[in-house]
């Protein structure tokens, strides 16, 4: 039997509803289940003695004080982080456009310099390369400040890997709109700035966040060199010199994933701005 | 820069060759059309009308033959080094429809119709706005300016994509296939457009389907087989008294296939 318009209406609204209500049930499991999960981390460390059927169960004691005397200190490291991924990814953009352009062009140096510069730094671990610009270097005489050093290492290798989004983000923008842009007589440049370069970073700005995320914690990497004073390096410093690892490097942890977390609810603002033209 | 051979004509195609690889897709093409003529290309699928037609601005490279367009003489080098500077002017002269209209996604229709200009041709950003209202009350889309493509329909995007070609003053508008992704409903408002542009005298070359538009607007019609250019004559003479044995063959299967 076929429902008459008003029932198939009425069905409709409901059918709707309940799946409204699914999807909410749905989102308030995940804020429960996350709250259970934070609970038993904190649980974890609250040096707290539980008795559970009889069970002894000792949690790990944190040292407070320790905390509280360090803390501070390990929080001035949060601004050199953030500095130092920022610089770093802002310098990784520039040459990861320039590589993926490179890796377009038809002109064989810059298609050559772009292909050599990616192959050796992704041939090379990060590691290394930090190494190189620290410890390297200077033995030929050419001494870098540790911050740009590192702001240098981390962008060459970021921009290399970049590289590859930004290329295929330019790619993926439909050849039509290019010849729509030849065809009223721009030129290549002016066609990349005005039509390709716009749509690309739609589609580049997620995985870019991405990276940037990557990155924040990537450049604790440099601190192993000992000049740049972020967080990882400071951690380690507090935690060595009172010998309270656990509670210097959980300190860490938590500063580095609030940074992430802050960082990836601005990352969806971002993409909402610059998704002009495709929702509405 | 040249004066044109004839002084009516307004694009004349001398011995135009087109390679892909080893596929010939436009062989010894020559013809000439005059000023304010419309010609329609018709041939089958795959017999390079849409090559042909976008050799004449050079979205693709020729490989011999000149292209001459009002007075820009372009001549096709096997190695394509040709001058940036005279395909640049070629382009200018022309104006493109594509059948998948190729709105730049991230503009609103006025601002795709005043890109150009502004870009182009350094118009200020006033004048080019009035240009660009101007073009769209034309196009009937006066109340559609502000809106991205992706919220127009298919034939609102194609009469967008017109006057955004509009804008530049071209002394031809290049068509291929302009009604060919929309669906029947929609065709009628483009046609509508174009029938406006004959009207008014523009020097149009479109690469179509729709016989009916061709057979009542067009000037002359040319049939495409293989890369040659077989045949070209007024509609009556190609639709009703077609000479070469592909054109009756084409029209023979066309007649035939609904
Ligand atoms: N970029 C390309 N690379 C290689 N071959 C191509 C390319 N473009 C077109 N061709 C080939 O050239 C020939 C002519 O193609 P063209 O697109 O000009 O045909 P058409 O007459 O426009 O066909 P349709 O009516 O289907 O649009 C075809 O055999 C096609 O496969
Ligand atoms: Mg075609």
């Amino acid at each position: 039997m076929k429902p008459n318009d008003a029932e198939t209406c009425e069905l409709g609204q409901q059918v709707e509803l309940i799946r409204q209500q699914q999807e909410r049930e749905f989102q308030i499991g995940v804020y429960v289940s996350w709250a259970v999960l934070f609970f038993f981390l904190i649980l974890a460390f609250s040096g707290l003695k539980i008795n559970l059927f009889g069970f002894e169960i000792k949690t790990i004691a944190l040292d407070l004080g320790f905390i509280t005397r360090s803390g501070p200190n390990i929080a001035e490291g949060i601004v050199v982080t953030i500095i130092l991924s920022t610089a770093s990814i802002v310098l990784a953009c520039l040459l990861a456009l320039m590589g993926a352009l490179g890796r377009l062009s038809r002109f064989p140096p810059a298609y050559a310099t772009s292909t050599f510069y990616i192959s050796l730094v992704r041939g090379t671990p990060l590691l290394l390369q930090i190494f190189f610009l620290f410890f390297a270097l200077p033995q030929i005489g050419i001494r870098l400040g540790p911050m740009t050093a590192g702001i240098l290492a981390l962008g060459l290798n970021y921009g290399a890997y970049m590289a590859e989004i930004f290329r295929a983000g330019i790619q993926s923008v439909d050849i039509g709109q290019q010849e729509a842009a030849y065809a009223l007589g721009m030129t290549r440049n002016q066609m990349m700035h005005r039509v390709v370069f716009p749509q690309a970073l739609r589609l580049i700005i997620p995985p870019i966040g991405n990276q940037f995320i990557a990155m924040q914690k990537d450049s604790a990497l440099v601190s192993t060199v000992g000049f740049v004073h972020e967080i990882l390096w400071r951690a380690e410093k507090h935690g060595r010199r009172d010998a309270r690892h656990l509670e210097a490097l959980l300190i860490a942890a938590t500063f580095y994933w609030i940074l992430t977390i802050i960082f990836s609810a601005c990352q969806s603002k971002i993409e909402d701005r610059f998704s002009k033209g495709v929702r509405e | 820069m040249t004066q044109p051979i004839q002084p009516s004509s307004m694009v004349q195609v001398v011995d135009l060759e087109k390679f892909f690889g080893a596929l010939q897709a436009v062989k010894q093409a020559s013809f000439t059309v005059d000023i304010a003529e419309v010609v329609c290309i018709i041939g089958r699928s795959g017999s390079g009308k849409s090559t042909l037609l976008r050799c004449l601005n050079f979205l693709e490279q020729p490989h011999y033959g000149s292209i001459q367009i009002d007075d820009v003489r372009v001549i096709a080098r096997p190695d394509g080094r040709v001058d940036p500077a005279q395909i640049h002017a070629l382009r200018l002269k022309t104006g493109m429809v594509f059948q998948s209209f190729n709105l730049f996604a991230h503009r609103t229709a006025l601002e795709n119709v005043i890109e150009a200009p502004i870009i182009v041709k350094k118009m200020a950003t006033t004048e080019a706005t009035d240009l660009g209202l101007q073009l769209l009350e034309k196009v009937g889309l006066t109340d559609k300016k502000d809106q991205y493509p992706s919220r127009l329909s298919g034939g609102q995007q194609q009469r967008v994509a017109i006057a955004r070609a509009l804008a530049m003053q071209p002394k031809v508008m290049l068509f291929d296939e302009p009604t060919s992704a929309l669906d029947p409903e929609l065709i009628a408002e483009v046609l509508g457009v174009m029938r406006q542009l004959v009207d008014e005298g523009m020097t149009m070359i479109i690469v179509t389907h729709e016989m009916d538009f061709a057979r009542n607007f067009a000037d002359r019609i040319i049939f495409m087989d293989q890369g040659h250019l077989v045949e070209a004559g007024s509609p009556t003479q190609i639709f009703d008294q077609p000479q070469d044995a592909r054109t009756r063959q084409f029209l023979y299967a066309l007649d035939h296939q609904n």
